[in-house]
């Protein structure tokens, strides 16, 4: 009988962060935890050559070409990791891709850095959620529950991650947010 | 950056066996998959060392999820000991060293072909099935091009004729397994050949449910919470199949799912198909939450 292969340093971080994301994706609004803070472990889970990305930050920018992903605009880009507390980044946010009723997997994943349990509550409903759900972010721009929902026409749209240090909080494009 | 830390240490193939490139695609794929609850993603799907069509599709998804700490088990029709369920079974904790169970209650990863385990899911296990076609409306449209452009519209017209036909034709409803469900009010989707007792698990459920077929390339889910509507006609109620008053020969259980046994005098003896809660019931050890009660599905 053979031992199982060795995981190398990555993967039981990989794993983990991945983990964490499709819980937060099933269950829209709950908390999990990531093995590593950051939005770069968020990247280096879900992005290699094969992806086309875009990143404000020139550090995370530079990182992320390191995976071998190509750096591209935010229009073009299937994964992007934005600072959304701007109104330029709320421009970049705009741009970016929702698929189409025929491959709606085309629509990008939005990593983006927030404060948990700070700003205005949202309540959020939706599949994964039994009833309701109420969530709130700091650090982002006021527009941003409106950006989202023009850009997330269901079954097209974008998925939202959330990241504070090593909690992470995701919506997918199935989930209404409602201010107020 | 140096060669040194480029380099790793020599070994005949990595951790749960696919690379870590093929295992973001995965994860990718998987991601959008749970977006949108019900639409097949298309992914690349792997080699693995086993055949497509037994089960290649579940292990891609199970192999992603899979870690040290997990727990998993593997069902074939309900039975954990039929040759697929073992192979699989034995392949997956060989690949990661996760520990293996019969049990659904200690599993956290459940890959299962064709069958529900029948004590409820919680939230924290994840049920992956084995798909072997993902597409409902093969039947009723042949060209994939063209059945892609049916679910862009929505358009299921052809499959609620489908239904119309059967029950004109026999009075009921034939279809069996893979009963055609709509998932959040918008994609409908073949639950693999799960028996229509199974569907109804799948509805409101406590777990995540990812679908993957390995042959066909394509991945789905169900999130938890999710709607899944059988597409059932006003005045024609969903059934289930008639095994509420069967009762087991070997456990004694009565109200789950069974197995007919043909006999040699042309009768039939029933045994329960989730082989692992027969088990449980000749041990006499605890049973977990059930789905179904005295044969009636709980909400």
């Amino acid at each position: 009988m053979q031992t199982a292969p060795m995981p190398d340093a990555d993967e039981p971080r990989d794993n983990a962060t991945f983990a964490a994301v499709l819980n937060a994706l099933a269950r829209p609004g709950t908390v999990h935890e990531m093995p590593e803070p950051g939005l770069l472990p968020v990247a280096l889970a879900l992005v290699d050559r094969e992806c086309r990305v875009f990143a404000d930050e020139a550090a995370l920018s530079g990182a992320l070409a390191r995976s071998g992903a190509s750096v591209v605009p935010p229009d073009l880009a299937d994964h992007l990791f934005l600072s959304l507390g701007t109104e330029s980044a709320m421009a970049q946010l705009l741009r970016a891709p929702v698929g189409s009723q025929l491959y709606p997997d085309q629509g990008a994943t939005v990593v983006a850095p927030a404060r948990f349990g700070d700003g205005p509550a949202v309540r959020l409903a939706g599949p994964g959620i039994r009833d309701t759900a109420t969530l709130s972010l700091g650090e982002l721009h006021a527009d941003v529950w409106r950006v989202r929902a023009g850009l997330c026409r269901y079954p097209l749209g974008i998925e939202m991650i959330f990241v504070d240090g090593t909690r992470l909080v995701a919506l997918p494009r199935s989930t209404t947010v409602t201010e107020g | 950056m140096s060669l040194a830390t480029l380099t790793r240490p020599w070994q005949a193939f990595s951790y749960g066996f696919l690379d870590a490139s093929a295992k973001r695609e995965m994860r990718r794929k998987m991601i959008k998959a749970v977006a949108v609850p019900g639409c097949q993603m298309p992914y690349a799907s792997r080699e693995v060392p086993i055949a497509r069509g037994w089960g290649t599709g579940g292990l891609q998804a199970t192999l992603t999820l899979v870690s040290p700490g997990a727990v998993v088990k593997v069902i074939d029709q309900g039975a954990d000991d039929s040759v697929n369920a073992a192979s699989n079974r034995r392949f997956l904790t060989r690949v990661s060293g996760a520990r293996a169970t019969l049990d659904t209650l200690e599993a956290t990863l459940i890959q299962s072909r064709h069958r529900v385990p029948e004590e409820r899911l919680r939230a924290d296990q994840v049920l992956i099935l084995q798909v072997p076609n993902p597409e409902p409306l093969r039947g009723v449209e042949p060209n994939m091009s063209r059945a892609r452009q049916m679910h862009a519209d929505a358009d299921y017209g052809r499959l609620w004729l489908t239904l119309y036909e059967q029950i004109v034709r026999s009075g009921r409803v034939m279809q069996g397994a893979s009963y055609p469900a709509m998932v959040n009010g918008r994609h409908v989707m073949t639950p693999s050949p799960i028996p229509r007792w199974d569907l109804p698990k799948l509805n409101m459920a406590e777990h995540l449910t990812i679908l993957s077929a390995g042959r066909e390339k394509r991945i789905f889910a169900v999130p938890p919470h999710t709607r899944v509507d059988p597409l059932v006609f006003d005045d024609v109620p969903y059934r289930v199949e008639d095994h509420a008053q069967l009762t087991c020969h070997r456990s004694g259980l009565t109200g789950f799912f069974m197995n007919e046994i043909p006999q040699d005098d042309g009768t039939a003896r029933h045994e329960v198909s989730d082989s692992h809660l027969g088990v449980k019931a000749i041990d006499a050890a605890e049973i977990g939450e059930t789905w179904y009660k005295g044969g009636e599905m709980q909400p």
